[in-house]
């Protein structure tokens, strides 16, 4: 009985050292390193003032295994170059970003250089996670298109460099258009909803529709979300007023459906369906249309992206952006940069067809040959290019951007859904988004 | 000795796997709930600042009442309809295995699935909505309206787990003596109401169990208005989980999604000791 007791006392032992074993192995080890945020992006340990050194983790997302030499050309060249620093590749699906990034910064363990989406960086700049840009990137912020250039920013810093983007384009269904008695696609706007009333009249389709993008209509029609020190709302205008009580007079005549409206239903797929006229996006993604359609997109031809009062569009970069806590904080300032260079970007436009937000690389022929062709994905390519010099990042540069743009749309939900007068839903917005800025 | 060791061993595995990936966090998450922690900044001590923010929060009263009115379509249905299929499936009927089989298929697509597949049923252009159409009903934004999304997600849910209970109810049935039902035979009872005084008060501690099961299942639900609705439209199927996931992973609000689990918990265990006082009679 003794050796039994015993026994049992060894196995508890024994499970309580591998339990700590497991928890010491989770345990966040930032206590070892230097964790104390530096928003100055000075460099801190294992960087050599003469030469790169260190090991730096590149994170990028959905991009394996189709990029996969693309990427490791990218990392060879620069070990080539910097024969002390070794770049190591990992990739992250779409969806898992967030939480990937969460998990690591709770760990203390950040990837060195990750690739953002606009919303995201602006979360981690906001509380130093990341390197400011406009100190350690300064030497090639001229490179850039200004606009895109300041996607990454945050209180007037940026944080980020852009790396591949888009701007819209427009894919139409010349058919529909045609039964509807039209030969061209709309070019504004304004255009498009007149033309929508004949198709829906004529043909049962869609033709402009709102997605659940509010707050990106808005500023393209001349509305600012935020007043210029980014300090309060500023959507609550008479303009934006006029603005929805004119759709909600549009969904009432069922002009636009509300599925698209809250984002249920993708509007690729209603176009692929034919039951809507065009579809304005990246013309990277028209491609989505081939693939559940292919005889709706032989038909279907490329436009410029429909043009708001404002007179821009919207460009939405990916980013490069570098750990304020990465323990090779300069060969990673210098990766990002390596990544996003002209001959990179152009190279990587090439592959994915996406822009590069690069002055030197979008003028590259790859990117104005498709003036003329009848493939909608080239001219749409050649279109969005065009677009770059003009095209803005949209987004407020405030950490609270997400919440912000959920209290815009489920405003506009409202008085879509529940008959709430505009001037009421527009007040209440814009007093939750000054509480969301204080 | 031999037996206790071999337990200890087969034990120790889950055992360790459970301290370290429920309670260990759960401990965390519960010292969490008093802080104010983004990952990225160090955390703040804010005693009860949290708990009290989420008692006064419009979100979280909503969140919990959109869970409850979930629940409670979803229970009922979860504790009764399996019962009912599962005393038709136990008749000795030929090909009665065929029907067993059909009624627990959706149990085996995973949740996503099954999301993905009803948000395209229950769309504006979806199946549902042209069925309607050929007995000249209009089509109805299910997912769309304040007033169905609930339903038709409760819908969901029974629709993909009544077969996963109907199993506990029919392993249930086995344990039910022959006899009696031959005795309440003798005295005249039709089927159904044999089986309401006989097969209903033998399977109670199976009720029970159901009752538990889904009235928990039905209070951590969040996939699948993650995936069908993101809680839309205008909140009415933001559920008290997925409003810790928003919290959590969207604002980055740590200590504060970490105070609305707690709470939810806490409901979640006092509506299970009620259900144990209503279902676990000494009797059973």
């Amino acid at each position: 009985m003794n050796i039994f007791k015993n026994k049992e006392k060894f196995i508890l032992i024994l499970l309580f050292s591998a339990m700590l074993l497991v928890i010491a192995a989770c345990s966040d080890d930032a206590a070892n390193s230097d964790d104390t945020i530096d928003d100055s992006g000075e460099d801190t340990a294992g960087d050599e003032s003469e030469g790169l050194s260190g090991e730096v983790e590149f994170m990028t997302i959905s991009l394996s295994p189709t990029f996969d030499d693309y990427l490791n050309n990218l990392k060879e060249e620069f070990e080539a170059e910097h024969e002390n620093v070794t770049i190591n590749l990992r990739d992250v699906p779409y969806d898992q970003v967030e939480q990937v990034v969460l998990t690591s910064a709770s760990s203390g363990q950040l990837p060195d250089v990750m690739n953002l989406n606009t919303d995201f960086v602006k979360k981690l700049a906001a509380n130093g996670a990341v390197v400011n840009m406009d100190e350690a990137a300064a030497d090639v912020k001229d490179t850039f298109f200004e606009g895109l250039w300041e996607t990454g920013s945050v209180n007037g810093e940026v944080y980020a460099l852009p790396w591949y983007t888009t701007t819209s384009g427009l894919l139409y269904n010349p058919d529909l258009l045609e039964k509807a008695g039209y030969d061209a696609p709309p070019t504004t706007f304004e255009e498009a909803w007149e033309m929508s009333e004949k198709i829906k009249e004529e043909t049962g389709a869609y033709g402009q529709v709102v997605t659940d993008e509010m707050h990106l209509l808005m500023p393209k029609n001349g509305i600012n979300i935020l007043n210029e020190d980014n300090t309060q709302a500023a959507f609550n205008t008479s303009e934006t007023e006029e603005m929805w009580k004119d759709l909600k007079e549009k969904y009432d005549k069922g002009l636009f459906p509300e599925d698209v409206m809250l984002g249920q239903v993708k509007l690729p797929e209603l176009y692929a369906q034919e039951k809507v006229a065009w579809w304005s996006t990246g013309p990277q993604l028209f491609r989505q249309v081939k693939d559940l359609a292919p005889k709706v997109y032989e038909k279907s031809l490329g436009a410029p992206a429909l043009e708001g009062k404002a007179g821009v569009q919207h460009a939405n970069p990916m980013n490069i952006a570098v750990s304020s806590n990465s323990e090779s904080k300069e060969a990673a300032v210098e990766f990002a940069k390596f990544v996003t260079n002209a001959e990179n970007q152009l190279e990587f436009g090439k592959l994915a067809a996406v822009l590069p937000p690069v002055k030197e690389a979008v003028n590259d022929e790859f990117f104005t040959k498709g003036k003329d062709s009848e493939d909608a994905t080239e001219s749409g390519k050649y279109y969005a290019a065009q677009q770059l010099e003009s095209a803005v990042n949209m987004t407020p540069p405030v950490e609270a951007v997400s919440e912000i743009y959920k209290v815009i749309r489920e405003a506009f939900h409202r008085v879509i859904l529940e008959d709430v007068e505009p001037a009421k839903a527009l007040e209440e917005a814009e007093a939750e988004v000054n509480s969301l800025l204080e | 000795m031999f037996k206790a060791r071999h337990a200890w061993g087969f034990l120790s595995i889950p055992l360790l796997l459970l301290i370290v990936f429920v309670f260990l966090p759960s401990i965390a998450a519960f010292g969490l709930s008093f802080t104010k922690y983004n990952v990225f900044q160090p955390m703040e001590w804010i005693g009860l600042d949290n708990y009290i923010a989420a008692l006064k929060s419009n979100d979280f009263r909503e969140a919990m009442l959109n869970t409850v009115y979930y629940w409670f379509m979803v229970t009922p249905a979860l504790v009764t309809i399996p019962i009912l299929i599962a005393i038709l499936v136990n008749q000795k009927l030929r090909g009665i295995k065929i029907f067993r089989l059909i009624f627990y298929f959706p149990v085996l697509v995973s949740v996503v699935v099954t999301a993905l597949l009803w948000k395209w049923m229950f769309a504006e252009e979806g199946i549902v909505n042209y069925f309607l159409g050929l007995i000249g009903i209009d089509a109805f934004g299910w997912l769309t309206d304040t007033a169905t999304v609930m339903p038709a997600l409760a819908f969901v849910t029974v629709w993909q787990g009544f077969g996963y209970y109907m199993l506990f109810y029919l392993a249930a049935l086995q344990g039910v003596p022959k006899d009696l039902y031959e005795a309440s035979e003798l005295d005249g009872a039709s089927f159904w109401q044999k089986h309401l005084f006989v097969t209903v008060p033998l399977i109670k501690p199976m009720i029970f169990f159901v009752a538990v099961i889904s009235t928990m299942g039905a209070f951590k639900e969040f996939t699948l208005m993650l995936t069908m609705t993101s809680g839309g439209p205008l909140g009415s199927s933001t559920t008290a989980v997925l409003l810790v996931f928003q919290e959590a992973f969207e604002r980055l609000n740590m200590g504060y999604a970490s105070a609305i689990s707690f709470i939810l918990f806490v409901i979640i265990l006092i509506f299970t000791v009620i259900n144990q006082k209503l279902l676990d009679t000494p009797n059973n």
